[in-house]
């Protein structure tokens, strides 16, 4: 494992390491500020929702004669459903009928169910098996290819320019939306270009971890460094650390384990990392609350004598 | 009184002609994949209808029945499934139709246990890459046919014969081709643990990225350690197969290419499914001709480029 | 001679046949008000008198039946930098990560622009304005540790250190402790003398003779408006409240 870590464990490794760590890089980076604008919920279901999109662009591929298993082509077609589950989601919840969780759960229940559909339709095809498709609900790293790594690299270099860009226009969106838009902001493009670094960084991890795990990397990482910090661009960093870190680590685990699936040791190492910082928090921490409250619980009973 | 019987004489013969009528409906046999379905009707011949369940290019370790199939294997005649664990997620749908009383036949496990290769317990259902064994299926598929229908036994038999013969003519010239690959390059890689039995049979060591069933994910460090072997022994090819995704296979030669050896595509071999129904690399003998040509081909051997019979696509 | 035409001072917020509906209630109903330009005038009214809509609607927040807003004689857009607007606390998202500083600095963005690292100049201006509220020494702590009154003045600080010439305040003394409630005022007093213009919703009657200059009285329409001093008789309250009061 100790050969994996430092990319000494021959050329596949280091490729699956190297474009897992940049997805990492990029998921926790824009998943910090997915969910401080309380997007979580919305980026689970527009992962779900590429399924249908995937599936279909394979069939619409084979009927037009294209190669319909082209990444680009399956996760244009990915990219599409997603888009459209998450502006189905908003309209069902604005019309007011329907609460937000409700329509997101809406959303995703429908785009999945009928993703599973097309699936076996795929599986029922000659060239079905050909397609790995089911490779993409649980991630299929272990056979990345070097043109893999380079578009993660490039994905994540997209998502930290614009991130950068924006960072203090966000801010002030997440922070208070209405203040922003009478700041002049113009909300609802930064929203959109928020949604749409989200769904990048989604459609970029399906070949790593999986439509299934992906949103944990964008959730998770953020989740722990908002235990660790108070401020926003240190959050972002620390988050955008986490995600590759457990990338990194992750997939070193699973080199040395050869029977665990690459993504979801990814996201359990993530997983790993937020209990840390749960506990361990100076000011959030369980074990600070623990020793917090004794101290209370001693003085009051020293006031009381 | 003698005009009653004499009518009833008349009338006898038309009382024969429903139970003639149903004994000449060709019953329908479903067999799950084509390995089996192709060869049984070959054997049956007239006297039954064959279908298969799982076309051509689908994997069966993940095949997931709908409700069209399951109805199909409930109103076959005779159903034939591999067995040994290779179709597993048709388990329950095959124990309904037993449940129900129909004939039901496990192809891959009528051959002799101690042939069968097994691992940690688990059994390699790729029975049917070996000829020799799979000529031995044959012949269990050829009693339940002719169990089915007695009538038409001779004939089943006959074909069988016609069958088993063909089959040794390919064994031999499968195994005359497979012998001219030089002792260093006999190592076959292919996508998953598909060719052990064909590896056995013709002395070739097999390696597969993905383990026995397509279900498990590989794993990076199996990469490694096939990318090792490849430039340890120098191997100039490796193999994609028609039913699984190749992916794994171009990490592979990526692999090696970082380590300065060239390692091409040998070919695209039919694993767990054959090829287009109609054509020659649909049929039984076809598909095993076709895998031992671009093996052989590719590996550096000696063979005639259109195969066993002349008849390979060119 | 003729007289030398003097231009009036335009009014800080100038409303016309502003109405307001939620769904199929009209919570505000055809109100024509111009406000002094300068000063600090009182929005009172019973509750649901559609105060707190009033400013919403006027600053676009919330959507509106018909009517004209003018801020300073322009509109909104024209004129955004010289209005500031402070919300009601709960509005905001204290789970957020930034110091009571952060906050304070993003009302000089707007001036500073968006896509630079915010100037030394900017921030010593923010660290300014948190000193007017008096929350200079939690300027590094994480907003979600201050107590309600101070993120009140950190909200405070972040509309001042944006330097309006109109402020419009929604409730700002609502649920504040006793130190809070005297920066604010302090704050109020301030702006007054230096000429600008504050439009509070203010809930407690009995303080707005003495802390008030205007006020305007509202229940659904314009009940009265007028100095502070004398809005608040008897016969305007019983119009707007519905029974005898006494201020």
């Amino acid at each position: 494992m100790w050969e994996a870590l430092t990319f000494q464990a021959g050329h596949n490794a280091a490729v699956v390491a190297a474009g897992c760590i940049a997805f990492g890089l990029a998921a926790g980076a824009v998943g910090c500020f997915v969910l401080l604008r309380g997007r979580a919920l919305i980026a689970d279901a527009a992962a779900h929702a590429t399924l249908p999109g995937v599936a279909g662009a394979f069939l619409l591929g084979l009927a037009l004669g294209l190669d319909p298993r082209a990444l680009p082509w399956l996760l244009a077609g990915g990219g599409l459903t997603a888009s459209l589950a998450v502006l189905a989601a908003n309209a069902l919840a604005r019309g007011g009928r329907v609460k937000d969780d409700a329509a997101i759960a809406v959303a995703l229940s429908v785009s999945f169910g009928l993703g599973a559909v097309l699936l076996s339709v795929v599986q029922a095809l000659p060239v079905g098996g050909q397609a790995g498709l089911s490779g993409l609900l649980l991630g299929r790293a272990a056979g990345m290819a070097e043109a893999d790594a380079w578009t993660m690299a490039a994905v994540a270099l997209v998502a930290l320019a614009v991130l950068g860009a924006l960072l203090r226009p966000l801010s002030a969106l997440l922070f208070d939306p209405l203040q922003a838009s009478l700041a002049g902001l113009p909300v609802k493009a930064l929203d959109v270009a928020l949604l749409g670094l989200m769904l990048l960084v989604v459609l970029a991890g399906l070949p790593a971890v999986g439509l299934v795990l992906v949103v944990a990397l964008l959730i998770v990482p953020a989740a722990a460094a908002r235990l660790l910090t108070a401020r926003l661009p240190a959050m972002a960093a620390l988050s955008a650390g986490f995600g590759a870190g457990s990338a990194h680590l992750g997939v070193a685990i699973s080199a040395a384990a050869p029977g665990a699936p690459t993504g979801a040791v990814i996201v359990l190492v993530a997983v790993a990392v937020f209990a840390l910082a749960l506990l361990a928090s100076p000011r959030r921490g369980l074990v600070a609350a623990l020793r917090r409250r004794a101290a209370l619980l001693a003085a009051a009973r020293a006031a009381a004598r | 009184m003698r005009l009653i019987a004499r009518r009833a004489l008349l009338a006898a013969p038309l009382l024969a002609v429903p139970m003639l009528a149903r004994a000449q409906a060709a019953p329908l046999v479903l067999a799950t994949i084509a390995m089996i379905g192709e060869p049984a009707q070959r054997l049956a011949g007239t006297a039954a209808r064959v279908e298969t369940l799982l076309g051509e290019g689908v994997d069966p370790h993940l095949y997931r029945p709908t409700r069209a199939d399951i109805a199909r294997l409930l109103r076959a005649d005779l159903v034939l499934y591999h067995g040994l664990g290779l179709e597993g997620r048709l388990r329950d749908a095959i124990g309904r139709v037993a449940a129900s009383g129909r004939p039901v036949l496990a192809v891959g496990e009528a051959v002799p246990r101690d042939s069968l290769i097994v691992e940690d317990g688990t059994p390699d259902p790729h029975v049917w890459m070996d000829p020799t064994l799979w000529g031995i299926a044959a012949d269990s598929i050829a009693a339940r046919l002719s169990a089915l229908r007695p009538a038409e036994a001779p004939a089943i038999q006959g074909n069988l014969a016609a069958f088993r013969a063909e089959l040794a003519a390919l064994g031999s010239w499968a195994r005359a081709a497979m012998a001219t690959i030089p002792r260093e390059r006999r190592v076959l890689v292919t996508a998953h643990d598909a060719f052990a039995y064909f590896g056995r049979r013709y002395e070739l060591a097999v390696e597969g990225i993905q383990g026995i069933s397509t279900d498990s994910e590989a794993g990076v460090q199996r990469i490694r350690d096939l990318v090792d072997l490849l430039v340890a022994r120098r191997i100039p090819a490796v193999f994609a197969e028609t039913s699984v995704s190749d992916r794994n296979i171009r990490a592979l030669i990526e692999g090696a290419a970082a380590r300065g050896h060239r390692v091409v595509l040998g070919g695209s071999l039919f694993s767990d499914a054959m090829g287009a129904p109609g054509t020659y690399e649909g049929t039984y003998i076809g598909m095993i001709d076709h895998n031992v040509t671009t093996i052989v081909r590719a590996l550096g051997g000696e063979v005639a480029p259109r195969g066993f019979q002349g008849r390979l696509a060119a | 001679m003729s007289p030398v035409p003097v231009a009036l001072p335009l009014p800080a917020l100038s409303l016309r046949g502003l109405s307001v509906a939620y769904r199929t209630d009209a919570v505000l109903w055809n109100v024509t008000w111009n406000s002094p330009p300068a000063g600090l005038v009182a929005i009172v009214g019973p509750n649901g008198a559609g105060k707190s809509t009033l400013l919403k609607a006027a600053l676009g927040l919330i959507p509106r039946l018909a009517g004209e807003v003018r801020f300073f004689g322009a509109p909104l857009a024209a004129v955004r930098r010289r209005v500031g607007y402070l919300p009601q606390r709960a509005a905001v998202e204290w789970d957020f990560p930034a110091t009571a500083l952060d906050v304070a600095a993003m009302g000089r963005y707007p001036r500073a622009g968006w896509f630079r690292p915010l100037p030394r100049a900017e921030r010593e201006a923010a660290l300014a304005a948190l000193a007017e509220v008096g929350m200079q020494d939690v300027a590094h702590r994480p907003i979600g540790e201050l107590s309600g009154g101070q993120q009140q003045r950190v909200l405070l600080a972040r509309t001042l250190a944006q330097e309006p010439d109109l402020f419009l305040m929604d409730e700002p003394f609502a649920g504040v402790d006793a130190a809070t409630e005297e920066a604010i005022v302090g704050v109020l007093q301030r702006l007054a003398a230096a000429g600008r213009c504050v439009i509070a919703v203010h809930h407690d009657l009995s303080t707005v003779p003495r802390a008030f200059d205007h006020a305007l009285l509202l229940n659904r329409e314009v009940i009265a408006s007028g100095p502070a001093a004398t809005l608040l008789s008897p016969e305007n309250l019983a119009r707007a409240y519905g029974r005898r009061m006494s201020a």
